[in-house]
């Protein structure tokens, strides 16, 4: 009788040791899940922020859009970098915010407003390229992946399982074939727009060859589009809507990067 | 009302009056008026030189002058490197010098040699006189006489000039005040020292930080009013550096501003022209302690102290200059004194004020910085014989950036414009996220997903292809599901030896030959009896060892349940005939 009581006490006190250690690690779970370190340098970003430090926002809404992209911390960087007169970067950040995401109306006014002020162009798209903004890039890729294999499925398993095609079968085949099609061209225009930056450093300088030395061709403003073509040491073979020219690594910045 | 009139009509007028004020006008030629003539320099007149002993009276073992003057320049002298002298004249020391002075109103060049010469005995020597040939034009240097007495009572002293420096014992680049003095002559008569210099290597001597005066001077014990010229000299090289002054002798000829204490009589008349020289004086010349310098050395030597550094202003913008004033104190003389070099700084560009301002203008590159740059500076103390840090230290500052605005005027026509009138407010939260900005089009691993429908549909094919195949050879199909069969009532067949069961042993073996031979008629293994076995042996097998086994696994599965215990362990023993017989069935399959 007396090892049963035991037996009974011991198994509360197991059970109730357990119970805590559970909760204990559940919180712990809870708060490795709910607060990253992108999440941290959010908040500290809009601490300082609110506090009229602009540099310090800027840099840890910067160390926390590379440590995790997101839209938020994309359009806060580019706030904090606007108030401390950095057009070049602001415009860049906002635009990776809108190529992250497309229907993000506060990194498209924002980019409208700071070409406005900045007096620069948007970058010059082509039709591919326009038609690839309408979705995230990486929807595209994904419903072109879906379509296909949805297209390739309807067309292929009735015959594998013995099934009679129905005319929703062929319709469905049709459509995502279709929306395949479709899809290519944007995949191709995401490509092409990944190639797209923005010149960050105010008067940068296009140069002839890539040297530090060599002949300045044009100067750049900040905020000014271009596509880069090719790469060598420090320096980016750029063409801007004007000229075409070696530009420093520093001075320029890739949307898709 | 008409006064009124009136004065419209006077105000309209007025400027009737009025004319332009014109510049001076200058005559031609007048700005060349304003340029100070000055006196030509006499090179064509007839050269005369002179030669003398100072004094020409000596005693024996003392030291005399050979002076010899020439009305030539110093370049143009090619004066012999050995004088011809009586062997008993001793030379030491030699050196020449030259002073342009003014004869009537012309410069004319005035050269002087001075060699030292010491008489070890008394007598009368002469050195003759002797041609040299300046600038084409043969001069001839006078003779000169030396009496040397033995001992003479009265005789006045050799003039020289008197040298005194404020250290002997300096670090290398110290710098340190060199005194040339000239002491009084007979009635206390001073004359002044013109084109004074040092002779010796390993010196530096500062022409702007000369000061001249007439001050009553201890002279070898003796107080005098004395000229004296003090002059900071640094010394450039290491080791025991010996030096000497000479200079003109120039009457009432001062050079420069002199202050005079004391009582003084200057003599009047032209001034007599005369190189005196100095003694010779050597100091040592100590190399600074390399390994313990200190960052910011500009090669300051001395005692300095600095003050509180003060900016300007604290909150400045991006690109905007802001003012350091930086305000450094010394012991002694500051002429030397080198300011700290800017550093070098990304974020911020620093200039120097001229020298001798000590400031700097800094000028913030980035809105990142919250203090202005450290100045690294250190001096050398030669009485401590230690670097002395005196680094300008940072001082906090607010930099802002240059400021875009944050909002656009307000259009009359806001329709026209789609550009919204204002930033948006910042995000309070991160929203939507992605691991990489990088598009997965671009990316190696997506092309690997792709892959995987490719290979779900490829085994789909595969499967629908061979489940084709076993439709259209069904034969094919039983052999090989009793192949399997077999497989497992073999292994059933060894767990029941291993267990020492021998019903399921007769079970199973009997199950193991009918799945053997089922495929040949074909039919259900179930249906198939010994005889069906049999039917699938040769003769020689079914009168053999092969049909025995089968006849009695048979029989034993017939007769199982009235076997006794002992006819059990004989099925056992049937296991090796059976695993034969089965052998022989599956090679038929």
């Amino acid at each position: 009788m007396r090892h049963f009581q035991f037996s009974i006490s011991n198994f509360q006190f197991f059970r109730r040791r357990v119970g805590g250690l559970a909760l204990w690690m559940f919180f712990l779970a809870v708060n490795f899940a709910g607060a990253t370190p992108a999440d941290n340098l959010f908040a500290q970003g809009i601490k300082a922020y609110q506090a009229g430090q602009f540099p310090e926002a800027a840099t840890a809404f910067q160390k926390s859009a590379q440590t995790q992209p997101a839209v938020g911390t994309l359009v806060n960087l580019g706030l904090a970098e606007w108030q401390r007169g950095h057009a070049g970067t602001a415009i860049l950040a906002w635009e990776k915010a809108r190529w992250l995401d497309p229907f993000d109306l506060r990194a498209e006014g924002n980019l409208k407003f700071a070409r406005a002020v900045a007096q620069v162009d948007e970058p010059p798209l082509k039709w591919f390229e326009t038609a690839s903004t309408w979705l995230p890039p990486n929807a595209w890729v994904w419903l072109a992946g879906t379509s296909l294999w949805l297209a390739v499925g309807t067309l292929v398993l009735p015959g594998i399982f013995r099934r009679r095609k129905a005319d929703w079968q062929r319709m469905l085949a049709a459509l995502a074939l279709g929306i395949f099609l479709f899809s290519l061209t944007a995949n191709f225009g995401v490509v092409s727009r990944a190639q797209i930056g923005l010149v960050v450093e105010r008067n940068a300088a296009l140069r002839l060859t890539p040297t530090q030395t060599a002949e300045v061709i044009l100067t750049l403003t900040a905020g000014e589009p271009a596509r880069k073509l090719r790469t060598r040491g420090n320096y980016f073979f750029i063409r801007t809507a004007s000229a075409a020219g070696w530009i420093e690594q520093k001075s320029f910045g890739e949307i898709a990067r | 009302m008409r006064s009124l009139f009136t004065k419209i009509i006077l105000l309209l007028l007025s400027p009737l009056g009025l004319w332009a004020q014109t510049p001076p006008q200058i005559p031609p030629g007048g700005l060349i008026q304003l340029q100070v003539q000055q006196p030509p320099v006499e090179v064509s007149a007839t050269l005369t030189a002179t030669a003398v002993f100072d004094p020409p009276l000596v005693r024996a073992g003392e030291i005399t002058f050979y002076r010899v003057t020439v009305d030539a320049p110093d370049s143009a002298i090619p004066w012999p490197e050995k004088v011809s002298a009586p062997a008993e004249l001793k030379f030491g020391m030699n050196t020449h010098g030259q002073i342009m002075r003014l004869d009537g109103n012309k410069y004319r060049p005035f050269t002087a040699f001075v060699h030292e010469i010491t008489a070890p005995t008394a007598g009368h020597f002469t050195i003759t006189n002797f041609s040299l040939n300046i600038s084409g034009q043969p001069v001839e240097i006078p003779a000169a006489t030396l009496d040397v007495v033995a001992t003479t009572a009265n005789l006045p002293p050799v003039r020289r000039l008197v040298l005194d420096t404020s250290a002997t014992n300096v670090f290398l680049g110290q710098p340190f005040r060199v005194r040339v003095m000239l002491p009084a002559g007979n009635n206390n008569e001073i004359e002044a020292l013109r084109e004074i210099q040092l002779n010796g290597d390993g010196l530096m001597t500062e022409k702007k930080a000369v000061r001249q005066a007439i001050e009553v001077t201890s002279v070898n014990g003796q107080l005098k009013p004395t000229f004296l010229c003090e002059m900071n000299v640094t010394a450039i090289t290491t080791g025991r550096v010996r030096f000497s002054a000479q200079g003109f002798t120039a009457g009432r000829e001062f050079s420069g501003p002199i202050s005079i204490s004391g009582q003084v009589s200057i003599p009047g008349g032209p001034p007599k022209y005369a190189l005196l020289v100095s003694d010779a004086l050597e100091i040592h010349v100590r190399p600074m302690p390399a390994e313990s310098e200190l960052p910011g050395y500009t090669g300051t030597i001395g005692k300095f102290f600095r003050d509180p550094p003060a900016l300007s202003t604290n909150r400045i913008r991006v690109g905007e200059p802001v003012q350091l004033k930086v305000t450094f104190h010394g012991e002694g003389d500051l002429t030397r004194f080198v300011p700290p070099a800017p550093p070098r700084s990304r974020a911020w560009q620093i200039i120097a004020d001229k020298p001798p301002s000590t400031g700097y203008t800094l000028i913030p590159q980035t809105d990142e910085v919250h203090e202005t740059p450290a100045i690294p500076f250190s001096y050398f103390d030669p009485a401590t014989a230690k670097y002395v840090d005196l680094t300008i230290p940072p001082l906090p500052v607010t930099v802002v950036g240059e400021g875009l605005p944050v909002q656009l005027p307000v259009f009359d026509d806001k329709s026209k414009s789609t550009v919204p009138l204002r930033l948006s407010n910042w995000a309070p939260t991160p929203g939507k996220t992605v691991r990489n900005l990088k598009p997965l089009q671009l990316r190696g691993w997506f092309v690997g997903v792709q892959l995987v429908p490719v290979i779900g549909f490829l085994a789909l094919w595969q499967w629908d292809r061979r489940r084709r195949f076993w439709e259209t050879h069904p034969d094919q199909l039983r052999r090989r599901q009793a192949r399997r069969a077999l497989r497992r009532e073999k292994i059933a067949l060894q767990k029941a030896v291993v267990a020492g069961d021998a019903t399921a042993f007769v079970q199973h073996a009997v199950h193991a030959l009918r799945i053997a031979v089922a495929p040949h008629y074909p039919a259900n293994p179930q249906a198939l009896v010994c005889a069906d076995v049999l039917a699938q042996l040769n003769d020689a097998e079914r009168n053999g060892q092969a049909g025995a086994t089968a006849r009695k696994i048979f029989a034993a599965m017939n007769a199982q349940f009235a076997s006794t215990a002992q006819t059990q362990a004989d099925w056992l023993a049937l296991k090796p005939a059976v695993a034969e017989l089965l052998h022989k069935l599956e090679e038929k399959l």
